[in-house]
């Protein structure tokens, strides 16, 4: 089901709509948990004052964990959220860098605006600074780009990093927050001088925390089986689809479509290797090599378009193999062209073709079949389909982010 | 608002934006949004040479301001502003350690925003877009940015002690 914009299922022009309003659920909770106060948040560096602490773990595992849940209940599929890449330099650089920043200027940016728009002074000055920060970067991209890249370990996960097991992970994360929420409280009364209070769970919030203990246990104890695999289809419906050649598109109607592009709804997928499509391929065809067809970048691709994908190669051997991979990954509406680029080239050029006393039927088809032929031969088809080729840049784009588009 | 129901909504409120867009919150992005618009309108050709900025010219419709993370930034004034409001909080004011006066707090959260600006390039996000969201999926820049600001913040909080407490 979600995350719903990625596969398409909400309309991308609403997406402005959507982020104002999460925006709005953000500010607010922001300023309710008090982090329009400098003071405020700079008291848990000075131990006077935790706030930022319980608001900040108590936040970063509640989603932390309610994405595991929907993950498994089959609400987001975690394959298409978007995980932000480790470079390992940069990121230390820039989080120490930021460390400075929060002591000396007592905000975030996320804070420094709720705080800037309720008329907070010291908070204005502080944005103001947030965009001269980034015009600074900015002007001296080049010479900090070298260190912006380095130590690029890719999209990784913590648990993988740590080599732990994902549930275990969050368990542990959840059991370091509730003691670090107890030991914190205890520093806190120590600095202020007050009698320590009693009672570490005031009733409105032991049910958080209560919830936030059962689920990271639920997680923990749930059979293994479906939580990884709630997107995946089942062995045995494809194991029918192959045995009806069900995958298969048949030349004639990769013809048809190739010779009607107002009709050609299909994505064209070469699976060859990169020689073989640099040399020639059909017309607006795209190519994925085979090994990185499970990669997030083209499985997003190939699931978000709302038009059915056709995979080729010489025969339909490796297409096949392709199809097989991403039907058992959950990927819907996927093809292969029978006999591959081979098998369609024969049939439209060398195939035995003699209309004469045979049916209609089969006449019509010789027909067309001598149609295609003789568009394919004088280039027709190729100026035809060229309007809406689609470069293969595109998918590189996705992939990878241009500089300077981090996240935040 | 009792801080543990906060961090709980800030949680939902994160969970939601996952559930539709499959990212997570952010804020500085923002203030980058408009930095590159306002470079790409006083300075054109500059923009145009300068690899960080004509890289975003480049890509998508050239319109910095049509950002996801900018309609999300003016969401968070409006709730913020809301709640402010309602809550009393509303109004002018400098929140400051006991020790300073009023134009050195503002001269150092004017650095303390230049730094962040900078860091938030190199940390690929600030505090929401980098450490609280990429907690929240786990991954392990997420945990890397998180302990190095929170981390730096602990090591030289003594000997910035004069900015906000009396000892």
């Amino acid at each position: 089901m979600g995350p719903l914009i990625p596969q398409g299922f909400v309309n991308p022009d609403l997406n402005l709509f959507f982020a104002f309003v999460i925006g709005l659920g953000f500010g607010y909770v922001l300023e309710q948990g008090g982090f329009s106060n400098s003071r405020k948040l700079a008291g848990v560096f000075y131990g006077y004052d935790f706030v930022v602490l319980r608001v900040f773990f108590t936040a970063a595992i509640t989603a932390a964990l309610g994405l595991l849940l929907f993950n498994y209940m089959g609400w987001v599929n975690y394959d298409l959220l978007y995980i932000n890449p480790t470079y390992l330099w940069s990121a230390l650089v820039g989080g120490v860098i930021m460390g400075f920043g929060f002591i000396l200027g007592g905000f975030c940016p996320g804070t420094s605006m709720v705080a800037a728009v309720i008329g907070k002074i010291d908070a204005m000055v502080f944005v103001l600074g947030l965009m001269i920060g980034v015009f600074f970067f900015g002007s001296f991209y080049d010479e900090f780009a070298p260190l912006y890249t380095s130590g690029d370990l890719g999209s990784v996960f913590i648990f993988d990093t740590l080599n732990m097991n994902r549930e275990w992970f969050v368990f542990l994360l959840v059991l370091v927050a509730l003691a670090a929420f107890i030991v914190t409280r205890k520093i806190e009364d120590k600095v202020n001088g007050l009698e320590p209070r009693q009672g570490l769970f005031a009733p409105l919030y032991v049910g958080p925390f209560l919830l936030m203990i059962g689920v990271a246990v639920l997680i923990l104890l749930l059979p293994e089986s479906p939580r990884a695999k709630w997107f995946e289809t089942d062995a045995k419906t494809i194991l029918t689809e192959a045995a009806e050649g069900k995958q298969y598109v048949e030349a004639d109607e990769l013809a048809y479509k190739l010779l009607n592009p107002k009709e050609n709804n299909f994505v064209l997928v070469d699976v060859r290797n990169d020689a073989a499509f640099a040399e020639f391929t059909l017309p607006g065809a795209i190519h994925i090599p085979t090994a990185k067809m499970l990669d997030m970048g083209y499985k997003k691709l190939l699931q978000e378009k709302n038009q059915p994908v056709l995979f080729f190669g010489f025969d339909d051997t490796d297409a096949n193999q392709v199809w097989l991979t991403l039907r058992r990954n959950g990927l819907e509406d996927i093809f292969v062209l029978e006999g591959g680029l081979n098998g369609f080239f024969y049939h439209i050029f060398q195939a035995e073709n003699k209309p004469g006393k045979y049916n209609e039927m089969q006449q019509f088809e010789a027909r067309f079949i001598e149609r295609a032929r003789d568009a394919f031969q004088s280039g027709e088809a190729a100026q035809k389909i060229n309007k809406k080729a689609k470069p293969v840049t595109t998918i590189i784009e996705m992939e990878a982010p241009p500089a300077g588009q981090g996240g935040c | 608002m009792n801080p543990y129901l906060a961090g709980f909504l800030l949680g939902l409120v994160l969970l939601a934006a996952f559930f539709i867009t499959g990212r997570g919150l952010g804020a500085s992005g923002a203030a980058k949004s408009v930095v590159i618009e306002t470079i790409g309108n006083i300075a054109p050709d500059y923009a145009e040479q300068n690899s960080f900025y004509a890289s975003f010219f480049a890509t998508g419709d050239g319109r910095p301001m049509k950002n996801w993370l900018v309609y999300l930034t003016m969401g968070v004034l409006g709730g913020a502003f809301f709640s402010g409001f309602m809550s009393g909080r509303a109004g002018f004011a400098i929140d400051k350690g006991p020790r300073i006066s009023n134009a050195k707090r503002l001269i150092f959260a004017g650095l303390g925003g230049m730094l962040f600006g900078v860091g938030a390039q190199f940390g690929r996000g600030c505090t929401s877009g980098a450490a609280l969201s990429g907690m929240a999926v786990l991954s392990t820049a997420g945990f890397l940015t998180m302990m190095a600001i929170f981390g730096t913040g602990f090591v030289i909080a003594y000997f910035f002690r004069k900015l906000w407490i009396n000892g």
